[in-house]
């Protein structure tokens, strides 16, 4: 499987490496960041459509057990992923913090619930370093890249490769 | 001659244009499939004007955008309809044979525009078979049709001398004729508008009637110029048909030695014959001088003056939009009943009054609008019915049947989207009744029948339903010969096709992999017909019944919703889940307690109106895996597809409701048993249970082959 983000590193790489370029404010990362598990992750601002407080949930009988169901976004329906489940975290409990980020994919609208979401930034494209330097599995999907920030590391996440492929994801339900 | 299949072809059209130009090539088409089936025989004159006009509109459009083929197509197909219409000729079988053939081009032609390949067809037989027809004997058969009109314009001596002039300047002289609509408010406002035109496009030497009059506002709904100019006929008419309310245009060169004291009318529109309310088809007049070349009809006509046409998007989502007012709506209305039973202590009952009075007027105002909006959406069945009697005389020609086809209720109206849905299996159930239904005339008169068959299709409207019937008095359906098959086919074991009653044996019509038919034909029977068409027509929630007496004849009769934007379920509560069943498929709903259960096989079985019902819990059926809450005191609900009936045990039923379907998204796809969700009213999401692939299921569990 292919990782969307890699050409996007490339890119902030070769910007960096040529930083008498005016357009450094272009090699910025405008990010959502959300936490989950005590870690902070960031998703690019451009994907996110909505934030909104843990709502109703109709669990679809038959689905994968990190598929949580559908919910009902002003008139849409929207399938819901728990992403600690999708990415193996223990379940939690789902505490006042806990929000539905709803981003817009190549499959269409989806929602992830995660324990809380911190912030809007910018990160500057140089403190980005590919994943392999700090996270050592070799075929991880999940993730784009890492940012260190002052005191704490924000991993960048590859939408397309949290969100399973269209077929997967039926595969993955009809097989449940 | 060489083909010329696959090359690429041009035509003068924009994308717009492209829209327009089929729409009304679609429209004429349509009209002449009706109307030239009926033309044979005794031609009704207004009927054969209107075919003349049909053809004649045809021929503009496509001499417009410069498709030759098309052109010289309807021009073949016109001078024989212009014949039978002067009575020259009387419509007989092979007339009505040879513009058939030149219809069924006709589309091919049609389709080339979109395209914009050509498809290969050969029209010079076409038009030779055309112009064969009309060389045969003529008859004299004195129609009652309009003579041609030989108005002519006067034109003053100088303004001949102005037009002279121009024209040895190299400009070219046009007479132009304008008829406005006469739905149209403010006539003598166009006229301006179209003399405004006019002086653009070059000199307008004269004007009938006069400049003076037009200006003062005469309120004229025809009016003809001579205009010297330097554009083509094509600009000419294009500029003019840009004018609102225009209803056709004609331009006409005038050649230098034409040019008089009297310049013969060309175009002019058909006598007010034309009911009011109504408005005139462009009629240009055929007998003009030879080289009158293409005449541009105009686009702009319409079949009823109050019509608007409108995307059907646009509607979808309004239709959308209304379906979420409808969902808060009922929420509201919960919010009140929460709020009044907090509140009903307190003394607050005068705020209370107000809020209730105010959903409540939401409730109407909602209720109203989607009416209002669904209505909008509806069509009269007669779109689809009128196709029917050019089907049904193919079908007989082929199978060498004489067959009468009568419809009834075309008015019934019903959503669009039901409408282009329904077609498909309509054809298919008409074929079938006349391919196998309807005997031949040989086999009906040992029978003691009359030689032509009947077939009839009635089209009504019953509560919020609408019911189509096709019905035969062929030789109905042989259960023995039925009952011989299907153990033959090893669809069924010999003992329980002979144990089942006559009424099931009929049924069997819609098993898959199943024809009654001896042989197979090119019209039908390939033993994949019913069946299809009974998954199509469930499809859209709808049922398909059939009856049938041997010897007497066979009955199909359609179920449809009347729309498809909302449905009405069943709600129910299945561990901690609220399905949506659709009530067309419901047959009963019981307690547990009330319900006659047994146990067959060692699986829990309803005994319902002496049928053995399969019985499952549903949150099981749908593979609902989570631990099982525990209620007290359980329900039954009985739903049916087709013959096959199964009963599932739910929590506790909910009542009915109008459901909103949405899919359930692109990522979570089709789901085994679901076929979407739908919003409750209290916000959350509820899933629409696909009865027909559970009961299928379930009923195929419990009767192993």
């Amino acid at each position: 499987m292919t990782v969307p983000g890699t050409s996007r590193r490339t890119t902030l790489v070769a910007k960096t490496e040529t930083p008498e370029l005016a357009g450094q404010t272009q090699t910025e990362e405008h990010v959502v960041i959300f936490r989950l598990a005590d870690e902070f992750y960031a998703l690019d601002i451009q994907t996110v459509q909505e934030i909104v407080r843990m709502q109703a949930i109709t669990s679809i009988p038959g689905s994968d057990f990190w598929v949580e169901g559908i919910t009902n976004l002003r008139g849409r329906v929207v399938p819901v992923i728990d992403l600690r489940k999708r990415c193996g975290v223990d379940a939690r409990d789902y505490t006042a913090e806990t929000r539905i980020v709803v981003v817009s994919s190549a499959n269409g609208m989806v929602g992830l619930i995660v324990d809380a979401v911190s912030e809007v930034m910018r990160i500057p494209g140089e403190q980005v370093e590919p994943p392999s330097a700090i996270v050592s599995v070799p075929e991880n999907t999940y993730l784009r890249g890492v940012a260190k920030l002052d005191e704490r590391l924000v991993s960048l996440v590859d939408l397309e490769g949290v969100l399973p492929a269209g077929d997967e994801f039926q595969y993955a339900a009809q097989a449940a | 001659m060489a083909s010329t299949k696959g090359q690429p072809l041009q035509f003068e059209l924009d994308d717009d244009d492209l829209k327009l130009f089929c729409e009304e090539a679609d429209e004429q088409i349509e009209l002449l499939d009706t109307s030239l089936v009926q033309l044979e025989g005794e031609p009704d004159p207004e009927l054969v004007q209107q075919i003349f006009r049909a053809a004649h509109t045809l021929k503009g459009s496509s001499a417009t955008i410069g498709h030759k083929k098309m052109a010289s197509l309807t021009h073949a197909m016109e001078t024989v309809l212009d014949a039978v219409r002067q009575g020259r000729r009387t419509p007989t079988s092979e007339v009505v044979d040879a513009l058939l053939a030149g219809l069924d081009a006709l589309r091919v032609l049609t389709e080339e525009v979109v395209t914009r390949v050509d498809s290969g067809i050969e029209t010079g037989r076409l038009e030779a078979d055309l112009n064969a027809v009309l060389e045969e004997p003529e008859q004299l058969n004195s129609l009652s049709v309009a003579p041609s009109n030989a108005a002519t314009y006067p034109v003053p001596p100088d303004a001949l001398a102005a037009v002279r002039t121009e024209l040895d300047n190299g400009a070219a002289a046009y007479v132009v004729e304008l008829t406005i609509a006469r739905e149209c408010q403010l006539p003598s406002i166009r006229c301006f508008q179209s003399l405004q035109e006019l002086d653009a496009l070059g000199k307008l030497h004269l004007t009938w009637p006069a400049r003076d009059l037009i200006e003062a506002g005469s309120g004229e709904f025809e009016l003809a110029g001579l205009l010297t100019t330097m554009q083509s006929e094509e600009q000419i008419t294009a500029a003019l048909q840009a004018v609102t309310d225009i209803e056709s245009v004609g331009a006409r060169a005038i050649p230098a030695d034409e040019l008089g004291a009297e310049i013969a009318a060309t175009a002019k529109a058909a006598p007010a014959a034309a009911t009011a309310g109504r408005p005139q088809l462009s009629v240009v007049d055929d007998h003009g001088p030879a080289d009158t070349g293409p005449k541009a009809s105009a686009a702009a006509k319409n079949k009823t003056a109050q019509s608007v046409r409108i995307d059907v998007e646009r509607l979808d989502g309004l239709m959308n939009l209304v379906g979420e007012l409808v969902i808060d709506r009922t929420r509201l209305q919960q919010v009140r009943e929460q709020l009044a039973a907090i509140l009903k202590d307190a003394n607050l009952s005068e705020l209370m009054d107000n809020f209730e009075e105010t959903t409540s007027h939401l409730a109407r105002v909602t209720d109203e609008l989607q009416e209002q909006i669904m209505r909008s959406r509806m069509l009269p069945v007669r779109s689809v019915l009128t196709r029917l009697p050019r089907l049904v005389r193919d079908v007989a020609v082929k199978c060498g049947k004489k067959v009468e086809l009568y419809t009834a209720g075309e008015e019934t109206e019903l959503d669009r989207s039901v409408i282009e849905e329904i077609s498909d299996p309509l054809v298919h159930i008409l074929r079938n009744a006349v391919d196998h239904g309807i005997e031949t005339p040989e086999e009906r008169k040992a029978a003691g029948k009359p030689e032509t068959g009947v077939v009839t299709v009635t089209a009504w409207n019953q509560e919020t339903y609408i019911y189509i019937s096709v019905k035969d008095d062929g030789k109905g359906i042989d259960t023995a010969a039925l009952r011989k098959k299907v153990v033959e086919k090893g669809l069924m074991s010999r003992e329980a096709a002979e144990s089942a009653t006559d009424d099931q044996v009929i049924q069997w019509i819609f098993m898959p992999g199943l024809s009654t038919a001896k042989s197979i034909t090119d019209v039908s029977g390939r033993g994949v017909g019913m069946d299809i068409v009974r998954t199509n027509i469930e499809r859209l929630n709808g049922q398909i019944t059939l009856r049938s007496t041997f010897g007497q004849g066979s009955e199909v009769i359609i179920q449809l919703p009347l729309t498809l934007a909302t449905t009405k379920a069943l709600m129910v509560m299945a561990n901690g889940t609220v399905y949506a069943i659709p009530l067309v498929s419901v047959t009963e709903a019981l307690a547990d307690h009330e319900a006659d259960i047994h146990s067959v096989n060692g699986r829990k079985t309803l005994r319902l109106r002496q049928r053995l019902l399969p019985m499952i819990d549903l949150a099981n059926a749908l593979g609902d895996s989570r631990p099982r809450r525990l209620v007290d005191g359980n329900f039954v609900v009985a739903a049916k597809h087709g013959d096959r009936q199964a009963a599932f045990i739910v929590d506790r039923l909910l009542g009915e409701q109008d459901i909103v379907v949405k899919s359930l998204g692109d990522l979570v796809g089709n789901r085994k048993g679901l076929t979407g969700a739908t919003i409750l009213g209290d916000g959350t999401l509820g899933l629409i249970v696909d009865t027909a692939s559970l009961v299928t299921e379930q009923a195929a569990l419990a009767t192993p082959a």
